[in-house]
């Protein structure tokens, strides 16, 4: 299937009920390397995105996404809620004039998303990071879309990459942030803001019936 | 600890709710006390926002009035404001000429002063942006804009309020504020920590007879800690690395804040001047404009900083036109 403006809000729905159902265990992750709100301001941040679009129907895709991006930063300011907002908001610019969410604008939008977050967040890629799984991710898309694949079938590769890109940043020394301070001890934990990417590629990859 | 508190968590909310009893041209917009803006804007004028963290009165929110700024985002405790509290602050301030953020170098108010901006832009509101960055000690040459902004930024208020004041574009203001900024240097010195209410005690120690040259106005570390000496070799060092910035020639004209962090006297800020006085007076430079006082504290931190701007003419009768604010008033000259 592909996606418009009217199945935003589904995408977003989608989104809120999976960070919902994995709050505990992304206060849990971050607790053990930061402060542990990560879960409460992504639950907290895309409940807002999907409440924002059901109440203003959006007419384009690029709308929808910097309804849903000025919702989070509203709802979650906090450095991912911040990163995750910039995100949308980047991703929104790269949709402006597209009707029709095919790979290719699958593939702007999270390259987009990604450099959005890489600018903001100012980190480097193996700082363990959810820059080392939305880079992958987003190279994944693109290869995808340069071969001819569906939305369906590039979301769930990038999935894969994400879910691969994720269990790497368990070998990696936290160089960013609060968690940089765990030094040594944040080797073996997978990174909390990976974990939000994996989620968000899981959940779009779902979307598109995949 | 030793403060004067009801609450700690209720420190910086209390401390807002005290401004806007004693100061009705200021007030606070979206429901939120932490969205300080004027009471009285000037139809047309560009809108300038700062923010930052709470616990340097009078930064930021300070600044906010006729001549200087027209809003803030306050911050928690050394912490940024949050991008929608930012927003809202530019939304009320903007008065169709486009509004300047204006605050100090720190990573956090970067990214929600960016991220305000964006979400400005899809209201359609133009902003600009200036980062104060006139720390000395905080990066070699070359490497300014890793510098911190401290007290220094209060000239960079004083000539952007006034470019807006005299209603020039936004682009205009920004070249001004840019100008100043480039000709913008400052030098601390820290002789006692400071605590955050919350926390309780103070981050770091200093000996009794320590000082540390060069220190952030959070506590970041400075250049040098060593034996506290004599005011006038303490000055003699931190003018040396203001003078090794820029070529101040003879006949050149300059403004100076002499600023307390918080704990230190204003007569201990005078002793500082005296010395500063004679040096450029050695130089044969002419002191334009000289404000000693409060401007830029790090709570009960005991040090002084200095901030030396390089005057031109263009600079010059901005810095000389009257200003007033709850914490800043300048007659003009």
């Amino acid at each position: 299937m592909t996606m418009d403006a009217k199945a935003l809000p589904d995408l977003f729905n989608r989104y809120r009920d999976r960070f919902a159902a994995e709050k505990q265990a992304l206060i849990e992750l971050d607790g053990k390397v930061g402060d542990s709100d990560l879960g409460l301001t992504m639950a907290k941040g895309f409940t807002a995105a999907a409440t924002a679009l059901e109440e203003k129907a959006p007419e384009t895709l690029a709308d929808g996404m910097k309804t849903a991006g000025a919702a989070i930063a509203k709802a979650a300011p906090s450095t991912m809620g911040t990163l995750m907002a910039t995100g949308f908001l980047r991703g929104a610019k790269a949709l402006d004039g597209v009707d029709v969410m095919d790979t290719a604008a699958l593939a702007d939008f999270w390259a987009a998303f990604r450099d959005g977050i890489a600018q903001r967040g100012k980190a480097q890629l193996g700082d363990k990071t959810v820059l080392d799984v939305l880079h992958p991710m987003a190279e994944t898309i693109a290869a995808q879309a340069q071969a001819g694949a569906s939305p369906a079938e590039a979301s769930r590769a990038a999935a894969q990459a994400a879910k691969e890109a994720l269990e790497a940043t368990k070998e990696m020394e936290a160089q960013h942030g609060k968690a940089a301070a765990f030094g040594e001890k944040s080797k073996g934990i997978q990174d909390a803001g990976g974990t939000v990417a994996c989620i968000l590629i899981e959940e779009t990859s779902a979307a598109f019936g995949a | 600890m030793k403060k004067f508190l009801n609450k700690p968590e209720d420190f910086v909310e209390e401390m807002l709710e005290g401004i806007y009893a004693a100061h009705p041209e200021v007030t606070h917009v979206a429901d939120d006390l932490h969205c300080f803006v004027t009471a009285n804007p000037v139809p047309g004028k560009v809108g300038i926002v700062t923010g930052g963290g709470s616990g340097h009165l009078p930064l930021f929110l300070g600044y906010v009035g006729d001549g200087m700024l027209d809003g803030a985002g306050v911050g928690g405790v050394f912490q940024s404001p949050s991008s929608d509290q930012i927003l809202e602050v530019t939304k009320h301030v903007d008065q169709g000429a486009g509004v300047l953020y204006l605050y100090g170098n720190y990573s956090g108010d970067i990214m929600n002063f960016d991220l305000a901006g964006e979400l400005a832009e899809v209201d359609d509101i133009e902003t600009a942006t200036v980062v104060g960055n006139d720390d000395v000690a905080s990066s070699q040459p070359g490497e300014e804009h890793k510098r911190r902004g401290v007290a220094g930024i209060v000239f960079l208020y004083k000539v952007a309020g006034a470019a807006a004041a005299e209603m020039k574009p936004l682009a205009e203001v920004v070249r001004l504020t840019e100008k100043a900024k480039a000709r913008t240097r400052t030098m601390g010195v820290a002789l006692t920590p400071c605590i955050v209410p919350e926390v309780g005690k103070p981050s770091f120690t200093l000996g009794e007879d320590e000082m540390e040259i060069g220190m952030g106005i959070h506590g970041e570390p400075g250049i040098t800690r060593k034996t506290l000496e004599p005011a006038d070799a303490v000055v003699d060092e931190m003018m040396e690395r203001i003078f090794a910035e820029q070529d101040y020639a003879a006949g050149d004209e300059v403004a100076i804040i002499v600023n307390g962090l918080g704990a230190t006297p204003m007569e201990e800020l005078y002793i500082f001047y005296r010395r500063i006085s004679q040096l450029f007076a050695e130089r044969n430079v002419s002191v334009a404009q000289v404000w000693i006082g409060e401007f830029a504290t790090s709570m009960e931190m005991a040090g002084a900083s200095i901030s030396v701007l390089h005057l031109d003419d263009e600079l010059k009768p901005l810095i000389a036109r009257g200003a007033t604010t709850p914490f800043f008033k300048h007659i003009a000259k």
